[in-house]
This record gives C-alpha cells, structure tokens and sequence, in this order.
C-alpha cells in the first residue's frame, strides 16, 4: 500500500466533511466577531480620547461588547461540538472496521499476535485520532483562513500596518515548515524511543516474579533509571529543535508586534494616522499569530495520529489467508450425524513452509478417531481446517460427502464442540463463560453440564459461584479448571462432532479419569476427533492415526497398530521409557 | 487496588489537593528545575502582557503629542517594547525546555520509584492484577502525571502571579476597578476551574473505566477468537466493542463540552474585564483622575491578563482524569508488601536442608488453607518429589520456600528460621524454574544471563546442553543472540521451560526447585532432561514438583505425596513406582491415603 497516514487519515475524513466545515465556518466567523470586538474598544477609546466623548454617549459600544463576546461564545462551544463529533465518528468507524477486519483475518492469526502491543493499537490507536479530526484538522484550515480574514481588514483599516504583517506573516509558515520537518522526524524517534521505553518497562514488570526468582530487581531497577535517564536526555535534545519552531513564530509575532507598535506610534506622532485605526490594528496584530500557535500546540496530536494510523493502515492491509473465506456461494449445513473424509489435503503457511501434505483420511459417523504424533507434526492445524479456520490449498473436506468449502462456516460450526488446548477465560462471570457455548441453555442444561465436567467443587470454591466475575480482575481459574471450563462448554454445545485437544493434559490423574469417564458419555453417538498426548490413556479398541510431519502415516486399531511394530509402536515405546 | 472514583466524586478539591502535594513531594528532588520553569513562564507570560500594555501606552501618548504637538520622550518606551519582545521569546523558549526537562527528570524518578515499590509486591501482594494490560495502563498513568506539572501546577502559579500583578496595577490606577476585576477574574480563574473538575470527575472516571473494558475486550477478541469463531459470537463481541465505545465518546464527549465552556468562558470575562475599564476608565477619563495613555494600558492590560488565565478551565476540566492516573498510581504503591523482609542481616550457615514443620499458607482472609500443616524434609545433597493432584498445594510450597508469600508454621533453610532470612539470600540458595516462567522481550541469551549476568559462554553451553536446548539453539540462525518476543511469543510452551531450566541451572544454587518442568515436553525428552539434571545436580538438593509421574526415579530418591495441603505419604522412590505402573498409577497418586 502506497498510503501515507497522513493520506489516510484525510480520506477518513470523507464522511464527516460536514462536520468539519461546519467547525471551521464557527472558527472563521469568530474571528470576523473578534475584529468588530477590537474595533468597538478602538472606536470607544478614540472617541473618549480624542472627541471628548462621555459615557452616555458611548454606551451602546461598550453594551455592544457583551453581546459579541456571548456570541463567540456560543460559536465556541458550536465549534468543538461539532469537530468532536466528526473525530468521535471516524474512530468509532475506524474501530469497528478494525474488528471486521480481526475477524476476516480469522483465530489463527490471532494467535499469533501479542497481545498488549495489539490492544494499544486497538484501543489507544484508535482513540488517538479524535483529536486530530477534533482539534488539528480544522485548526490547520484556522491557521490559514483566520491571518486572511485580519489581513484584509488590515488592509482597510490602515494599509501600510497591512504591508507589515504581509511582510512578517508568510515568513512564519515558511520558517515552520523548516525548523517543523527536522522536529518531526526528531519527534518520531523519540516516541519510537518512548515506546520502546514503555515496553521496557512493562515487560519488566510482567516478569517481576521471574527478576525476584533471578535477584535481578536491582539490577533491573537501575537499567529502568539508566533507560529512562538516557530517553530524557535525547527527548531533551529533540525538544530543544522541536520548540524551535515555536521560538520562530513566538520570535516573528513578537517582532511584528513590537514594529506595529512602533511604526504606528511614530505615525500617530506624525499625524499620518488617525488613532482609531492605529489602536485597531495593534488589538488585531496578536490575534493574527494565535492560530498558528494553536496549531503547533496541536502538532503533537498530528504525529500521534499519524502515528497510529501507520500502525492502524498495517493491519488492516494484513492480507486473510485466501482460503479463509468459503466459497462462492456457500450455503447452510444441516445434519444430525457427522461423517468426515479428507482427500489429499495441503497446507502450509507461507509458501514456503508446507504443515500438512496430501492428508488423507476417514471418520465413519458416530465413529472416534485419536490422533497422535510428535508436537509439530500437524494435529492443531488438521483442527483448524476442520473447524473452518482457515481452508486447505490442496484437495478438499468432505462432509457427509459435501465440501466443506461450499458449506456456509458459521451453520458448520454449529456442529462442533471444541476442547482446545488453551482455553481462554472472557472478562465476565463463569456463567457468561459458560453460557457463550449455548446462549439458550436452561438452568437444568448448566446444571447438567457443570457436574459432567466435575466444575462443581470449583465453583463451591468461589466466592459467588457461578456468577463470580473471571478473567483479567476476577478470580484465576487453574490450567485444570480452564479445562474443567471447556468440556461444560462442549457439554453445553451437545454438537454431533466433538473436537478433543489433549483434553486431560493439565489435569492430574484422579480429575483426568472422572473427565474421561464423563467424555466417554459425552461421545455416546457422536462423531468424536481427539488429539492424544498421553498413550496411556488410548483403550485397545481405539482407532489411532499417527501423525508425522504433515502426513498420517499409519492408522488402524490400537491394539493391531501397538503389534506391528510401525510408528505408534515407537512412541509408546518413548512413552513407556519416561 | 480500586477503592472507588465514587467516594471521591463529592469531594474532588480535598482529594485533588492531597494527591497534588504528593506528586509534588515526589518532586522534591527537582524542585529548582521546578521553580526556575515557573520562574521563566511567569517571565515570559508577562513580558507578553507588558508588551501589550506598553505598546497601547505609547501609541496613545504618541498620538497624544502629535494632536498636541508637545515634545516626547519615546526612546525609552521604544525600547522597552524591545526589551519585552526579546524577554517573551526567549523566555518562552528558554521554559519550556526547562519545564519539559523538570517533567522528565520527575517522571524518570517516578517509573524508578514505582518499580521499586512494586517488587516487593511480586507476586503475593499483585493478586490478579498481573497482566500485561494492567502494567500498559499503568504506563499510561505515570504518563498522565506529566499533566499535573506542565498542566496544572505552572499555569496555575502563573496565573497567580499574573492576577496579583494585574490587580495591583488597577488599584495604583484605578482602584474601584480592581475590584469590578475581581469578578471576572473570579469567574474565569476561581469558578470555572473549580466547575470544570466537580463536573470532569465523573465522565473523566467513566473514560478510565470504559478505556480499560476496551482493553479487556480487545484482548478477548485475540485470545478467544477461535472460541468466538466456532460459538458465531463474534457479532456479539462487535457490538460489545460497539457499545463500549459509544459510552467511551459519550463520557468524552461531556468532558470536550467542559473543556469548550471553559475556554470559551475565560474569553467571555475577557471582555467583561474590557467592558470594566472602559465603563470605569472613561468617567475617570472625563474626571481627569486616569490619563488617556493609561485608559489604553489598563485596557489592553484587563485582555492580556486573560491570556495566563485562559488555560485553568481545560486543565482542571482534565484533572480529574490525572488525578485517576495518581490515585492508581499510589493506591498500587501503597500495596503493603505480603512478605516483611528483615532488618538484620541473613544468618550465616554452611547447610542447604530444608525443614518444614506445620507449614500452613493462605492466599486472603477469606480464602481457604492451600497449605494446611505441611511437613517435609530436604537435607542437603537429598532429592525429593512431591506429587499430587491439582490445587493440592505443590505450587503453593514453592511460593513459601522462595518468600514470595506470607506462611504460619516454620520453615528452616541451614538451621536457621526462614523469616530470618533475606528474600534475596534465600532466593540465592534455592533457584526455581516457576510454574509460569517469564521469558523477557530480549535475546535468548540476556534471558538465560539474568540469573547470572557475568556468565561466560562456556557457562551457558553448559547449562543449554543439560536443559536439552542445545538442539533448539542449533536450529535457531542467530543462535543466542534470537530474539525471544515479549513473554515468549516466539517460542513453544516447551521451549520456554527448558530455557528457564537452563536459566536456574546458570544460577548454579545449592538447592534446585522445578514446578512442572517437564510440561509440554514429549516423553522422550522429558526422559532425557531428568538424567541430564540428576548428573548436573549431582550433590545438590533437588525438590521435583509434578503430576507426571513418569521417570521419577531418574531424578529424586523419594517421592511425597500430596493432598488438600498436606503431604500423606512420603516414601522411597523405588517403593512409590514399585507399587505402581502404566495406568495404575493413575488411581494409585489418588487412593494413597
């Protein structure tokens, strides 16, 4: 993608132009208010001063004042109303593009993502760029329009002051962009910098325990001052060009100020210029550089954003793995009973790298097949094409005879349950937890579900049972009780294909036999695919199918396969030895 | 940790001035910094004032003796807006590099401190709080802090001084004007600020807490999105992330309005001010009390004074969010740690045996015993496992042994109770590899050296061949020099626990503690990694903690048993496997009691 940030986040800008227009018409038309603010207190004191004039007969100046001062306040609050809305907007719509976006890229890539870095992205990525649309996008079009508009009243009021700040003025935004692009990418390597420090920092105090284990705190404690000290001085050096830009627009519209004032002073002693006018310009003369110190106020939130949406235009440029959509018209699955059959499926990650090769292989309905193999041998991801995950680049899925790829993936999945390995707890009460397997369960299916996966003492342990909140600040499940968590939730699914990822490995053995003997139910005419870790645990009449590197290289039955002295022989051999 | 944003809604001025003067008090050591910034600003920020003034005084008198053809000094007035315009540049400059660089050197010590006081609390006193979500708003907190300093605290003084400035101009040049002053300078400067932070407390709480259930629910969206996937959830947990950011804008949303009638009301008493000295000032004029040039100043005066005022309302309608930041902040650093560390030094002894005697361990009041009168034998050079099944208590041990976590009963390392003990100096004896060993965002090898940082590379080939990772290492391009990934991302299960292995193994203690060290390893390699430890250990203690009970005998002479907190048998290793094998054992680690 050849998108620049800055590119992207103005074409986000498309459908809250109105919004922004809007705020920058309230912008501008304050300070058409503002000059007739300056010219009613030039008109006042001139009249005072130099006609003599009361009081009572000026009055309806000086009530004036009020009233234009109420008005700029209502265009104020006008103008950032409508200028949040916009940023407010193109967040919301960023994020949720974002999240379609998750989901299109699918579980598989989710797993691989560390996560904090993600939910910075997600989160204070995305919220960083109301303040670009709220605050830096239409001080931009400000900084310009607002100099025109004093300018040309400049101009009417006292040409020659008009030549001064024409002078000065331009020479502002030239001298910004120069000493601003040395900043800006001084500025970069410092939140580049910045972040690496926070990740630092982090990172050390997610391994704390670990650094106690270590008696390297101290150690740690001094690196984290040494980084930190180190982040200051070069934020320092940075700065000091950084605000350099600010000293030369503090520098010109000091200047000019100060030459106004003195120009028209001795103008005013000449008798050239009428004081009116004179005071007038004077009163204006600072508010024509307020803007742009607005806007390099507002620089920051520019590179923020810029920031962000470089992070933000990767990932959705992320490219889905092509097989993760179905296919051209898929349509709805139905079925009771579930029968498998893989012909010749292939399947790598990058090109380069091939997981699974011309697999082949055949689940009976209501049939139990285990699979076993050397970590890494292809079993997790046999899973994922399985559950609709990602597809294969060769051969095809059948089920009941159909393509997996013509079936519709969220009415497929319908009929699996899953035991994975890792079983992620959501933020929320065990029974929200339990409950995203069936929304629709009854009391008496939780309750069934919650003894046949021997949850019961675990939830007598927690403080409010069932509804006690888990997750992130709730109470910890264990690696046991997670996979407690998991077979209720395929209790709760009551699917016709029961996915098994080494469903007793974290339990000990007494918990491991009760689970065993409630799957065994569980299977009861159901069509069940179960990823093995410990042998021991596979009965005699089991129909095994040993995985090695991407390919089955042997299947039969326990008994007849642990006599032929092949591939599942050796690994109980290895296992027995441990 | 949260005690709640609402206990301090009703009172957010005591409780911002509490938390403002210990942020400063952090600050103690850079207070020269500090005060010279505020110096520098209030420099700067009158000199802009003053030139104003002084411009709109000399313009007048110039006209004044133009229309009156009278002689005029205008070299001095000419020259002190010089003058003034040089001292506002500079000044500028010159503050806001020195408030920026007292703002860092702040929050440098602040992270230093932070860190310092959270170790202690690693991990008994952390509780669930240990996620690296939590740790990433916590950064974000100690940033937030940079908005009390350059936000809050100089604008604040400046304003101060400003105002004390200006009233006591009106008063030498018109007295009944600096009290018509005090009005809008109470409502821009006293009022509204004071508005802004009673109102920003609420949304500004409702901004943390929506930001954080974001962040929660982005991490669900990556961690279960297989399971939000296959459940079809997945629209749910869209709407979920749609609805908490609709209640996110709507809190910012309050907080954007604060923040406009802030800024827009301090421009309002501006003008209130300038309607003041020309409602004042021309009568005065007319009574021939205030000279023309004066009226100029006065007003250009009441409108520059505004400028230092300007930013109190949008700093103080933002308080409430870095007061939220502090009080996080402190309330973590205020955590009593669970473990007292003693003030006397560590006892010196020349045995490594562990004796526990009654040993009970509970992780809260109200939690049940996960250790309930534990007794066990380590002497030293002697090899023990203790088996058991899940939430018996195994893992809860080693917390006691290491002090991590508080424990009624004794322990005794050499003779000498535990709680005479040093953490340190305990942690020196034992090393561990941790149930859930941390692998840092670093390289293989700065991992690995962080049990012992001068380790040399014939250390570490020594301590990789016997954790069985010589052959991962060979397969890795860059070899040690690999980056790992931030809690070990690019590494497999496995993978992680031998390089913590290896990493307990560099530390070269008398006494190795393993918690699962062969989970996620295949039988054949856990096999081999148990010879390769009783010949690296060979003399030196060893305490096996696991459920896997296969080649025990490698390793440990004696086996205990545990159960509900309590170990029910302890025998010889040959007698624990003799009486059991392939699936008997099963039952057997259950029905030994």
């Amino acid at each position: 993608m050849a998108n620049s940030p800055t590119t992207w986040l103005r074409e986000q800008s498309r459908p809250v132009r109105r919004l922004l227009a809007t705020g920058i018409a309230a912008g501008a038309a304050q300070a058409v208010l503002m000059c007739g603010g300056a010219w009613l207190v030039a008109h006042v004191l001139a009249e005072a001063i130099f006609a003599g004039r009361r009081l009572g007969e000026l009055w309806p100046a000086v009530a004036a004042l009020p009233l234009l001062a109420a008005a700029r306040f209502a265009l104020t609050l006008l103008q950032r109303h409508v200028t949040f809305e916009a940023g407010a907007r193109v967040s919301a719509g960023v994020r949720s593009s974002l999240e379609k976006r998750m989901r299109g890229l699918g579980p598989r890539w989710a797993a691989q993502q560390s996560s904090g870095d993600m939910v910075t992205r997600l989160v204070d990525g995305v919220d960083a760029l109301i303040p670009y649309y709220a605050g830096y996008l239409p001080q931009v079009a400000l900084a310009a329009l607002i100099p025109a508009v004093i300018v040309l009243v400049v101009l009417v009021a006292d040409p020659w002051s008009a030549l001064v700040l024409l002078l000065t003025a331009p020479l502002i935004p030239l001298f910004m962009v120069l000493v601003g692009r040395a900043a800006e990418q001084a500025s970069q390597r410092r939140w580049l910098r910045l972040r690496r420090m926070g990740a630092r920092f982090m990172d050390a105090l997610s391994g704390l325990t670990t650094l106690r284990l270590c008696r390297a705190t101290a150690r740690e404690q001094a690196l984290l001052e040494a980084t930190g000290e180190a982040y200051r001085q070069e934020t320092m050096a940075v700065l000091r060009i950084a605000f350099l830009s600010a000293l030369v627009l503090e520098f010109f519209a000091t200047i000019s100020i100060a030459v106004l004032a003195v120009l028209i002073g001795f103008r005013l002693m000449w008798g050239t210029l009428a004081f009116e006018p004179g005071l007038f310009v004077l009163l204006l003369a600072p508010e024509l550089f307020m803007p742009l110190r607005a806007m390099g106020a507002q620089r920051h939130r520019r590179m923020e954003a810029a920031a962000a949406a470089e992070d933000l235009i990767a990932l959705l440029a992320v490219p889905a793995e092509a097989a993760a959509t179905a296919g051209p018209s898929p349509h709805a699955f139905a079925a009771t009973r579930i029968g498998i059959e893989l012909q010749q499926v292939g399947f790598g990650y990058a090109s380069d790298r091939q997981v699974l090769h011309d697999l082949g292989l055949r689940v009976e309905v209501g049939t139990r097949l285990t699979v076993v193999g050397a970590s890494g041998s292809g079993k997790s991801t046999l899973f994922h094409l399985l559950m609709g995950f990602a597809a294969p680049q060769g051969g095809r899925i059948l089920i009941n005879g159909e393509d997996l790829a013509t079936l519709a993936p969220a009415s497929w999945r319908r009929h699996i349950a899953w035991v994975p390995q890792r079983v992620h707890v959501f933020q929320g009460s065990l029974r929200d937890n339990l409950l995203i397997a069936a929304p629709q369960a009854d009391a008496r299916q939780l309750e069934r579900a919650v003894q046949e996966a021997a949850l019961v003492p675990v939830i007598a342990r927690l403080p409010q049972g069932l509804d006690t909140p888990l997750g992130e600040h709730g109470q910890g499940l264990s690696g046991g009780e997670r996979q407690r968590l998991a077979l209720a939730r395929a209790w709760l699914r009551d699917a016709p294909l029961l996915l098994l990822d080494e469903p007793t490995q974290h339990l000990d053995a007494a918990t491991a036999a009760v689970i065993d003997r409630a799957l065994a139910k569980l299977a009861e005419g159901r069509t069940v695919i179960r990823i093995a870790h410990r042998l021991d645990t596979i009965g005699a009449d089991e129909q095994v199918a040993v995985m090695a590197d991407g390919r089955i290289v042997e299947v039969g039955m326990a008994s007849a396969l642990r006599a032929s002295r092949g591939a599942f022989a050796r690994l109980l051999a290895a296992d027995r030895a441990a | 940790m949260n005690t709640g944003p609402r206990d301090h809604r009703d009172r957010p001025h005591a409780d911002a001035g509490q938390m403002l003067r210990r942020l400063l008090g952090l600050a103690r050591g850079q207070r020269g910094w500090m005060a010279a910034g505020a110096a520098l600003a209030l420099l700067s920020t009158l000199s802009g004032i003053g030139l104003l003034a002084v411009s709109g005084h000399f313009i007048t008198s110039m006209a004044l003796a133009g229309a009156s053809g009278a002689a005029i000094n205008y070299y001095t007035p000419a020259a002190l807006i010089r003058l003034l315009a040089m001292l506002r540049t500079g000044g500028r400059y010159a503050e806001r590099l020195i408030t920026h660089e007292a703002t860092l050197r702040v929050l440098a010590r602040l992270r230093a401190w932070l860190f310092g006081r959270l170790v202690p609390l690693a991990p008994a006193g952390l509780g669930g709080l240990r996620s690296a979500e939590l740790f990433s708003r916590l950064r974000a907190d100690v940033d937030a802090l940079e908005h009390a300093y350059l936000g809050v605290l100089i604008p604040l003084l400046v304003a101060l001084a400003v105002t004390a400035i200006v009233l006591a101009t009106a008063l030498l040049y018109l007295p009944v004007l600096a009290l018509w002053l005090l009005l809008p300078i109470g409502l821009g400067g006293v009022l509204l600020p004071r508005w802004a932070l009673k109102k920003g407390a609420a949304p500004g709480a409702t901004v943390v807490e929506c930001a954080e259930t974001l962040r929660t629910l982005a991490a669900d969206g990556l961690r279960g999105r297989a399971e939000l996937a296959l459940y079809g959830t997945e629209s749910a947990h869209a709407e979920r992330i749609a609805v908490a950011t609709v209640r996110l804008q709507q809190a910012r949303r309050q907080t954007n309005r604060l923040e406009a009638i802030g800024g827009a009301g301090v421009a309002l008493a501006a003008q209130l001010a300038v309607v003041g000295v020309l409602a004042f000032g021309l009568p005065a004029l007319r009574a021939a009390t205030l000279a023309p040039p004066d009226l100029t100043m006065l007003v250009l005066l009441a409108m520059a004074a505004f400028d230092a005022i300007a930013p109190l309302p949008e700093a103080w309608a933002q308080l409430g969010a870095t007061m939220a930041s502090a009080r996080r902040v402190f309330a973590l650093a205020d955590t009593p740690p669970a473990v007292i560390e003693p003030r006397a030094p560590s006892p010196v002894v020349h045995d490594n045996g562990l004796s526990i005697r009654r040993l009970r361990l509970s992780y809260g009041a109200q939690e049940p015993w996960a250790l309930d009168g534990v007794d066990l034998e380590l002497p030293q050079g002697h090899r023990l496992a203790v088996v058991g099944p899940s939430g018996a208590g195994k893992s809860s041990l080693v917390g006691a042994l290491l002090r991590l976590y508080p424990y009624q009963g004794s322990i005794t390392l050499g003779g000498t109770p535990l709680d005479t003990w040093r953490g340190d100096d305990v942690r020196a004896r034992i090393a561990v590899v941790d149930q859930q060993p941390y692998l840092f965002d670093a390289s293989l090898r700065e991992n690995l050296c962080i049990a012992r940082p001068d380790a040399t590379d014939g250390q570490l080939e020594k301590v990789i061949v016997q954790a069985q990772l010589d052959g991962y290492v060979a397969s890795l391009p860059q070899g040690l020099d690999t980056w790992v990934g931030e809690n070990g991302v690019r590494v497999s299960g496995g993978e992680a626990r031998r390089i913590a292995i290896a990493r307990a193994l560099l530390a070269d203690a008398p006494v190795l503690v393993l918690d699962e060290p062969t989970e996620g390893l295949d039988a054949g390699t856990a096999a081999q990694l148990y010879q390769a430890l009783a010949a690296a250990m060979a003399g030196r203690s060893v305490l096996l903690i696991t459920h896997r009970l296969g080649g025990l005998s490698t390793l440990v002479d004696q086996v205990a048993t545990m159960r509900c907190g309590r170990i029910v048998e302890c025998v010889s290793a040959a007698a624990y496997l003799g009486i059991s094998s392939g699936a008997e054992r099963a039952s057997a680690a259950t029905q030994v009691d």
